[in-house]
């Protein structure tokens, strides 16, 4: 036998020929070797496996086509996601995700009204990173869709095109009933500067779910909204201490001098991720006042905490 | 000096009711790292020929019938 | 499969990459590119599909210099402090300019990072200064992205080839390499105008505590050739006493993800709860504390979560259970460990080279040429310090392109004829005994040998016992060794890549004296770092068929930096207790 010393892989016409065999693992095997080929000319056959009449067969095509991209894929896919096999169908919406030529949206784009809830969460997951302008209008009616997943991945959608025109959709979501969404919404408006989205993100600190306060404490910060410094303050009473962390964070950012004192009294608290955290933004702040709350902690256990404590101080001094 | 054959029980366990190697698939084989696996003359099915693991799971990632586990080799678990 | 035939092909091609795991791809893909009409061929010891270190994926990027989060400047000048000055800034500034457009790039092949609500790069601060980190989570479609665009660009893939020697031509430019097939034992000359190396750390110098050869910290098939292999074609290699010691979960020697649980407010504590690393960076002084603390009353160390909303725990336990290291979930299960609940137990890894994570590597300048004319290497083998997977990938598409242009400037190398004949002759001489040690045995030995006396604190004396006691097992090496397939053949040609990164460890370490890099270079006998006498790169290389160390100069700093600067780094640090 001669040495082979290069990959090689026969026509895909050769590969396609095990589409037709008897045994359904032939037919998988001839899926796996179709994908591997890396061939748009495959496309056409691993699509026409999501129609095997073998739910394995078509299960492996629609892994097989998230190693493709382009609108074809996409169409087959858009097949996969309808599956009556719930593992087909996952599998389908994980392969869509993985596409990146915009051009593919047009092919998914009708999904998004399919009856099936599960078929629109996965084209709009899908549509999210192709950023299609085309996709908006999809994206904005999917906010009101009656199913938390799916508006969920709708936001998605409109979060990444960044439109001023959905910011009233999006606020609107800071005030679902599910908690996903309303965090999801939150960490969507971080791209707008206006007063109202300031407004809906300040009422989203007294939302019941502390990853929902979280987020919106760390978009607060993020964004540079001033007038959010007192609202931020009176979250330094929250429940629980990872929400205090990042409004300390937040209240640094926006150099709030005002805060100094109640920030300081953070400098107590027993986790030293907190302790650190206030440190730090007393730094950023840097106010003279934080000196005594400072000086205090120069030989705290935790090096964090120290390391910040100096840079803080050398902060104020300079 | 003369050779002995020391036994040594190995991590990767096929599932020889799932596995298709018999009907020309070589998945697992193909991507292992450490190249430790083999498609067996006897049964047709892939099993673990040489205890050198990296514990990684390509071969049970990419295996199409989930016919591989990889467990923690014993002398770390 | 795995009987040995006899067998000799040559192929020829304009650059020959050696190694398809990270750099590799990314090297080939830009070589094509580039040049549409040139022969590309990508040589791999496994299958380019799954190889190398990022096999099942990364939790992210460790160094993503990010405009608007970090700068190139400042970049440069913490890699520059935190591998304590011995740095040729070039390459790093270089890194860190062009690594924003791998990473969007990376991006366009379907890699995903991690990205906020409105798709910008969600980059996590992780240090004090930059902010650096950016997590991958579905990272474990990386390989297959890869393997995607090279079939694309129709490299020509050589699976389950091991290199094992350089040619190199009477001028003494690169000419190409040889290999051998992994589960035939049937060789390939691959003549080449210009190749690179990409054959990632040499990740079985050190045992791993278990004993078991295979759990090693690094991809296990990075056995060392391309330091070895570099060294007998005559290239400078730098810093190899600079070793790689990660802190990582014990007994299962996967990281314990500083990077990843860091920015969700996890962090390394002794057995008091407490926080006890004072560095910033990722380097020898923090693995110093860690030692220093491991081995004093207040050890063992864990990473700890469980401070963190059970919620965040669990959400950290699933990041790292499923990429990276998928098994870990399943160490984890047969110990009854939960992050949620407990605290997990860590511990520092055997020694190795990787410029990856520390320093050591085959030395090379700002456009990854070598010392050798024509000869690259890019990744964890080459000497770019602190590289991490974006520093592979960056660095390889500089290969690539750099060689590429060489490759159309110059003709095919003549090389020795007998070259060829000599080392497959050295390769199969295992394959001619009908008994003796194999390969497996004679290993455990090198790297037991290289626990006992190698690993820091280094004692002088140990180190020359050390050299003379692997001076015997070369010997049972080259006389006694046997192989009784292709696949044990493979592990015998290891082996001898293995020997040879122990002896170059030993000798680079004895050449430097004085302590340097926190843990990696703590040198007992010589306690104090020296500005004065060793504020230099120490490159060894072969010499007359012999092993030799020089001095050589650091490249003048682009990017100054302030005595304070050094000063407030240095400040924050804690002795070795000697
Ligand atoms: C467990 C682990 C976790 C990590 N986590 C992170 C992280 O989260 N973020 C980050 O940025 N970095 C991380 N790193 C570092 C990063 O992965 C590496 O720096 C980078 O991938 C190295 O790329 P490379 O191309 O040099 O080597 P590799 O990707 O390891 O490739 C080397 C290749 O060479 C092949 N090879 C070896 N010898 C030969 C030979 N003789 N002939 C032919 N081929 C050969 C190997 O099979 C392999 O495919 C991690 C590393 C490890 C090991
Ligand atoms: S990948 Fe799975 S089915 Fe294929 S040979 Fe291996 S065990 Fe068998
Ligand atoms: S876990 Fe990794 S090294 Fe072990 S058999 Fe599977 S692929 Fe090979």
């Amino acid at each position: 036998m001669v040495l082979q010393p290069f990959e090689d892989f026969s026509d895909v016409e050769d590969l396609a020929a095990g589409l037709a065999d008897n045994d359904p693992a032939v037919r998988r095997v001839a899926v796996m070797e179709l994908a591997d080929t890396a061939a748009p000319e495959a496309i056409e056959y691993i699509g026409s496996a999501l129609r095997d009449e073998s739910a394995e067969v078509r299960l492996q095509a629609a892994i097989a086509l998230g190693e493709f991209d382009g609108p074809e894929a996409a169409a087959a896919l858009g097949l996969g996601l309808q599956d009556g096999d719930q593992r087909v169908a996952q599998a389908a919406a994980d392969s869509l995700a993985e596409l990146k030529d915009p051009q593919a949206a047009t092919q998914i784009l009708p999904l998004t009204r399919h009856d099936s809830a599960f078929v629109r969460a996965g084209a709009l997951r899908g549509l999210k990173e192709l950023r299609s302008p085309n996709a908006l209008t999809c994206g904005l009616k999917a906010l009101g869709d009656p199913e938390p997943g799916v508006r969920v991945q709708a936001i998605g959608v409109v979060g990444y095109l960044k439109p001023d025109e959905a910011l009233p959709a999006l606020i609107g979501c800071c005030r679902d009933i599910s908690a996903e969404v309303r965090r999801t919404a939150v960490g969507a408006l971080a791209f707008s500067a206006s007063p109202h989205v300031a407004d809906a993100l300040v009422g989203a600190l007294r939302d019941e779910d502390w990853a929902v306060r979280e987020t919106a404490a760390e978009v607060l910060g993020r964004s540079g909204f001033r007038k959010a410094a007192d609202p931020l303050m009176a979250l330094l009473d929250d429940s629980y201490w990872q929400v205090r962390l990042k409004a300390v964070r937040s209240l640094g950012q926006l150099k709030a001098v005002k805060a100094v004192h109640v920030i300081a009294a953070a400098l107590d608290h027993q986790i030293g991720n907190l302790r650190k955290e206030a440190a730090a933004a007393l730094g950023e702040i840097a106010d003279s006042a934080a000196l005594v709350y400072l000086e205090k902690l120069v030989d705290d256990p935790d090096p964090e905490v120290r390391k910040n404590v100096r840079w803080a101080l050398s902060r104020i001094a300079g | 000096m003369p050779l002995a054959n020391t036994a040594t029980s190995v991590p990767v366990v096929v599932d020889e009711d799932k596995c298709i190697a018999d009907k020309g698939c070589t998945v697992c084989v193909d991507v292992c790292p450490l190249d430790v696996l083999r498609i067996s003359d006897l049964t047709g099915k892939a099993y673990m020929k040489y205890d050198e693991c990296w514990y990684c799971m390509p071969c049970e990632a990419d295996c199409p019938t989930g016919a591989v586990t990889v467990n923690i080799p014993y002398l770390l678990k | 499969m795995d009987d040995i035939r006899s067998g000799l092909s040559e192929v020829e091609c304009d650059v020959l990459i050696i190694g398809g795991g990270t750099a590799g791809p990314m090297a080939a893909y830009k070589a094509r590119k580039k040049n549409p009409d040139a022969t590309v061929i990508l040589l791999e010891k496994a299958n380019v599909k799954r190889s190398g270190a990022i096999s099942m994926g990364m939790d992210g990027l460790n160094n993503a210099v990010i405009p608007g989060h970090s700068t190139p400047e400042q970049y440069t000048k913490e890699i520059t402090i935190a591998n304590d000055g011995i740095c040729d800034q070039a390459a790093v500034y270089k890194y860190a300019q062009n690594c924003y457009g791998i990473i969007q790039e990376l991006d366009q092949f379907g890699i995903r990072f991690q990205k906020d609500e409105n798709g910008e790069y969600d980059v996590k601060k992780v240090h004090h200064m930059g902010a650096y980190v950016l997590p991958m989570p579905n990272g474990e479609t990386v390989k297959k992205a890869l393997y995607r665009q090279l079939r694309r660009m129709r490299v020509l893939i050589s699976n389950r080839f091991m290199a094992t020697r350089l040619l190199t031509g009477k001028s003494g430019r690169a000419a190409g390499a040889i290999a051998v097939n992994t589960r035939s034992g049937e060789f390939l000359v691959i003549k080449a105008k210009a190749v690179i190396m990409c054959m990632g750390a040499a990740g079985r110098l050190g045992l791993p505590t278990s004993g078991y050869l295979f759990g090693t910290y690094e991809n296990a098939a990075n056995s060392g050739e391309g330091y070895a292999m570099a060294y007998h074609a005559g290239a400078k290699l730098a810093n190899l006493e600079c070793f790689q010691i990660n802190p990582l979960i014990k007994d299962y020697n996967g990281p314990a993800c500083a990077y990843v649980a860091g920015p969700f407010g996890g962090y390394t504590a002794n057995s008091q709860n407490e926080r006890f690393i004072e560095c910033d960076y990722w380097s020898g002084q923090m693995m110093q504390e860690f030692y220093n603390e491991l081995t004093s009353g207040k050890g063992p160390v864990y990473l700890k979560l469980n401070h963190l909303h059970e919620d965040t725990a669990n959400h950290i336990e699933q990041i790292l259970h499923t990429v990276e290291r998928p098994t870990r979930g399943r160490f984890h299960d047969g110990r009854g460990t939960r992050y949620a609940r407990d605290m997990i137990e860590m511990h520092i890894s055997e020694i190795g080279f990787c410029s990856g994570h520390s320093a050591s590597g085959v030395y090379v300048d700002e456009f990854a040429r070598t010392t050798i004319p024509g000869l690259y290497a890019a990744g964890d083998m080459a000497s770019v310090p602190h590289n991490y997977m974006l520093g592979a990938f960056t660095n390889g598409a500089v290969a690539g392109e750099d060689a590429i242009d060489f490759a159309a400037q110059v003709d095919f190398e003549d090389y020795d004829g007998e070259a060829i004949a000599a080392e497959q002759e050295r390769v199969l001489a295992p394959t001619r005994r009908e008994d003796g040690i194999p390969p497996n045995q004679i290993e455990y030995k090198i790297r037991r040998l290289v626990n006992d006396y190698l690993q820091p604190p280094k004692v002088t004396k140990k180190y020359e016992i050390c050299q003379s006691r692997l001076a015997e097992v070369r010997e049972d090496m080259q006389n006694a060794m046997i192989a009784r397939d292709a696949h044990e053949l493979m592990r015998a040609t290891e082996v001898a890549s293995i020997l040879d990164c122990a002896d170059m460890a030993a000798f680079a370490s004895l050449f430097r004296q004085e302590s340097r890099w926190g843990l990696y270079h703590w040198r007992v006998d010589h306690p104090e770092r020296n500005e004065e006498q060793w504020k230099c790169h120490v490159l060894l290389s072969k010499q007359d068929g012999a092993m030799a160390c020089e001095k050589h100069p650091i490249q003048p700093y682009i990017i100054p930096i302030a005595d304070d600067e050094k000063d407030a780094y240095y400040n924050q640090r804690i002795q070795a207790q000697a």
